[in-house]
């Protein structure tokens, strides 16, 4: 029997969705080995009887809070997809700022109609199986994932930080340019891409360990000359740490 | 003594015949910083290069690597094995690296004979780069006895002086094997050296030995009993404080050998490559071992396990050090850690 997979939604942009429909290259040989039985940004029909559930989004309302409840009751297992539904993601930036500041300006006169609630991960509401980070997830990360899950083995994230992948590409370091990355203290697995195209890593794949992140306060403070808010700012941004100070 | 010399376009136009029948891998331009990269023409080369941030050892000892294919089927599980075995040329290559592919020579082929390795280096023509001077502030590359190269590469060329006639670089080339000697002379490049080349030789080689500092206080010889001393040192601890374990001394070194292997499977799950990949000791799951045990668990370990690696255990095991001084280690760290520093500290203590 194929496994049977649901993906869904929560407050995201769907991006990560979309990353699954852009795996258009292999979407027939996955289709071939899964059934899809629950995908609202791919398909019309709908079934709740449920091996593999996909989300991606934050728990960020009330009403998100009901369906992430359901669908962990209708999943026999559940993966949480891309950064928010990980760590929050973007969506945990309004937990820094003023309730009635941010409905205003995002909402308007008709504020009161969209309740909201902090942003959080699944992994704050439900027991979550599986993560699979990233903003948006990686799409090959999602296919090994379904290679290893199809043939029984063992799924593990990869355990080192982004600059093992930038040194296996030969990139050029972007702290021999003074430009602060957050590619040390962040989950590898993206293949680095950012710093690939000279952009410095934002940590959306999460802090790969509490060691690593304890280096990098006692590195900012004793041998960078940077402003440490910055930084914050940079680890906060795809909801990797959400602490008011570095440890 | 020289066994030739040419003018630098007479150098290119060597690689340029290389190019006929080798991939060609040498310094480029890119980002403000040289790399070892491919070319398909030598004037795409930057011969004028200080260093390259990167070592040429992923030409060698790729990133990532296919060491077998396999298939399951009603014929049960079969492989077979992936070589690379089409001919290249490693152009530019200064000594630190040149020691370094003496090194990997040496870990593929003792113990474990490295067919992956090795038939990409059977395949290799090295056209090293002497340093006149210190490339960047920072290597240590005298103290390991590796800013020189006598052996490693099938020519060796050394900038010689300018002789006032030509504006042209011109160069002092020693062979280093037969294939060497046997391209250059059939080739017919460059000139046979005149009592003036190697005066001139003589003359680069005086001025190089009083160009490199000293960077430590015990050179590579003395390090091993250096260390010995030092297993209890407080430094380790003190320094790894700071290290992120991010592993970008590891990813590179030019003499970090280590690799992790794994499987990557096709769509149909019926087949796939086993492959290979860079490791590093700092890396924290590095050491981790069946039951999830990791045996080195702290970073002051994995610290102290390195720099041992480096300047002694592979030394007392292959008789050269595993460190060649190029410091790609130190320019690398996140942390700004340095193991010349590291070496001077523990030079001070005992």
């Amino acid at each position: 029997m194929k496994p049977r997979i649901a993906i869904f939604s929560l407050t995201s942009c769907e991006g990560c969705s979309l990353a699954i429909l852009e795996l258009e290259d292999c979407l027939l040989d996955i289709l071939g080995a899964v059934e899809i039985v629950n995908f609202r940004e791919g398909m019309t029909e709908r079934s709740w009887d449920i091996d593999i559930g996909f989300v991606d989004g934050a728990v960020s309302t009330p009403e998100d809070m009901k369906e992430i409840e359901h669908f962990r009751e209708c999943s026999k297992v559940l993966v949480a997809i891309g950064a928010c539904a990980t760590h929050g993601g973007l969506n945990t930036l309004k937990n820094y700022q003023d309730e009635s500041d941010y409905r205003k300006y995002v909402y308007g006169d008709q504020a009161a109609r969209f309740p909201t609630i902090p942003a959080q991960p699944l992994s704050g509401v439900v027991d979550v199986d599986y993560q699979l980070p990233g903003c948006p997830m990686v799409k090959e990360e999602f296919l090994e994932f379904v290679k290893v899950v199809l043939t029984g083995r063992t799924w593990h994230l990869p355990e080192d930080p982004v600059c093992v992948e930038c040194k296996r590409n030969g990139t050029l370091c972007l702290y021999e340019k003074g430009i602060m990355c957050l590619g040390p203290v962040t989950r590898a697995g993206c293949n680095a891409i950012c710093p690939s195209y000279g952009a410095k890593c934002e940590g959306c794949r999460g802090v790969v360990h509490d060691e690593a992140l304890k280096a990098a306060g006692i590195n900012l403070r004793e041998q960078y000359d940077v402003d440490l808010q910055d930084v914050l700012a940079d680890l906060r941004m795809f909801g990797a740490y959400q602490e008011k100070t570095l440890p | 003594m020289l066994d030739r010399v040419v003018s630098q376009s007479q150098l290119l136009a060597l690689v340029d015949e290389l190019a006929l029948s080798r991939r060609i891998v040498g310094p480029v331009r890119r980002s403000d910083r040289h790399f070892y990269g491919p070319v398909d023409r030598a004037d795409k080369l930057d011969l004028d290069f200080k260093y390259c941030v990167y070592s040429p050892k992923a030409a060698l000892f790729p990133a990532d690597q296919t060491l077998f294919e396999f298939q399951t089927g009603p014929d049960g599980f079969q492989t077979s094995p992936v070589y690379d075995e089409s001919p290249l040329a490693l152009v530019g290559v200064h000594p630190c690296d040149i020691n370094a592919i003496r090194l990997l020579d040496r870990v593929f082929s003792n113990t474990n004979i490295d067919e992956h390795y090795l038939s990409r280096r059977r395949q290799t023509f090295i056209v090293g780069i002497d340093c006149p001077t210190p490339c960047t502030s920072g290597v240590f590359c005298r103290d390991m006895k590796a800013n020189e190269a006598r052996e490693g590469a099938d020519i060796m060329c050394s900038p010689l002086p300018p002789n006032g006639v030509s504006d042209d670089v011109r160069y002092g080339v020693v062979f280093g094997t037969d294939a060497g000697r046997e391209f250059v002379l059939y080739s017919h490049a460059g000139d046979p050296p005149t009592v003036d080349d190697e005066r001139a030789s003589e003359r680069y080689i005086s001025d190089k030995a009083r160009a490199f500092p000293q960077s430590i206080p015990y050179d590579v010889d003395a390090l091993p009993e250096l260390l010995e001393r030092s297993y209890d040192s407080l430094l380790w601890e003190a320094t790894a404080r700071r290290c992120y374990s991010c592993g970008s001394c590891n990813l590179s070194c030019p003499t970090c050998y280590c690799f992790n292997t794994y499987d990557r499977l096709e769509m149909t799950l019926t087949s796939g490559t086993r492959q290979r990949e860079w490791d590093g000791c700092q890396l924290r799951s590095f050491a981790v071992v069946a039951g999830d045990h990791n045996f080195r668990a702290k970073a002051a370990a994995r610290l102290r396990h390195r720099i041992y690696r480096k300047a002694k255990w592979v030394k007392e095991r292959e008789g050269v050090a595993g460190c060649v001084g190029c410091a790609r280690c130190d320019r690398a760290c996140t942390a700004k850690i340095s193991s010349v520093e590291i070496y001077n500290q523990l030079a001070e203590e005992v």
